[in-house]
């Protein structure tokens, strides 16, 4: 007891359950899923003629939230763009499968990453809790 | 939207692909068929139109999703290339010069028609895998 009748104060650290960390991680799962779904339609449309691929530049949406920091994060969506910049093909289609396969296999092994990652830090909050 | 969308895209495109590879074995299967069942002279090479499934404007978030999604099939038209004349005397449908119209299917085309739709059905069959791997990876943050 301090002498003027106060408890000590202490210094008392700011937790919060989901930082911006987790938040973050949690919206570019998000992202990569859209991003999925961008190239699953790509694939579909692989025979289509004059389709021009969508992409998901989730990236580069979650770079600019972060700069505004958590409820920018909040706030992100991710929507697919039309992509001009991949080469045509002679059916006027923008489609090369070869190119959707890596671009495919590349997001699902980050969507893996991003999603152990998150489980750590719940199991981590899990076991100060107690509750593993 | 979500993965579940993902899937639909890709099912249409197995439904798509399946109905080119049913078109191929039908133009093969009639190559040399010179009668219709309407009796309207030779058989005619049938091919699949495809199309981007939903709209293309980007309004809001929503309607921007509709952007990706899967494909459709327009509609199965004939092609309209000039049938093949072939001299056989002795078929019961050679004209008075002793020439038979033959089907205008080629059948190395519908055989690289027939490749290219199998692989495009392997791609997607590939996209759906990777789909639900990551399904299921979600799924493991509730372990």
């Amino acid at each position: 007891m301090a002498k003027d009748g106060h408890p000590p104060t202490r210094s008392v650290l700011s937790v919060e359950l989901y930082d911006t960390t987790q938040l973050a991680l949690e919206k570019a799962i998000e992202g990569a899923a859209a991003r999925q779904q961008a190239i699953a339609a790509n694939l579909a449309n692989v025979d289509t003629p004059g389709y021009q691929r969508v992409d998901v530049d989730f990236h580069q949406t979650l770079q600019n939230a972060m700069a505004s920091g958590g409820e920018g994060l909040r706030g992100a969506t991710f929507s697919p763009q039309r992509d001009a910049t991949a080469q045509v093909r002679p059916d006027g289609s923008t489609v090369d499968p070869d190119v959707e396969s890596a671009t495919q296999a590349r997001n699902g092994l980050e969507y893996e990453a991003l999603v152990q990652i998150s489980k750590a830090r719940i199991d981590i909050l899990q076991s100060a809790m107690g509750t593993k | 939207m979500g993965l579940f969308d993902a899937f639909d895209a890709s099912g249409s495109a197995l439904s798509a692909e399946r109905l080119r590879m049913d078109v191929t074995a039908e133009n093969l299967a009639n190559a040399q068929s010179t009668r219709t069942a309407n009796g309207q002279g030779p058989y005619r090479r049938k091919e699949v139109v495809l199309q981007e499934a939903g709209s293309g404007t980007q309004a809001s978030f929503a309607e921007s999703l509709q952007a990706a999604r899967g494909v459709r099939v327009a509609g199965i038209v004939e092609d309209p290339t000039p049938p093949r004349r072939v001299y056989d005397p002795g078929h019961p449908d050679a004209d008075a010069q002793g020439y038979v119209t033959m089907p205008n299917v080629n059948t190395v085309t519908e055989m690289t028609d027939l490749i290219g739709a199998s692989r495009a059905y392997e791609a997607n069959v590939t996209a759906m895998q990777t789909t639900k791997a990551m399904f299921a990876r979600t799924l493991d943050l509730l372990k």
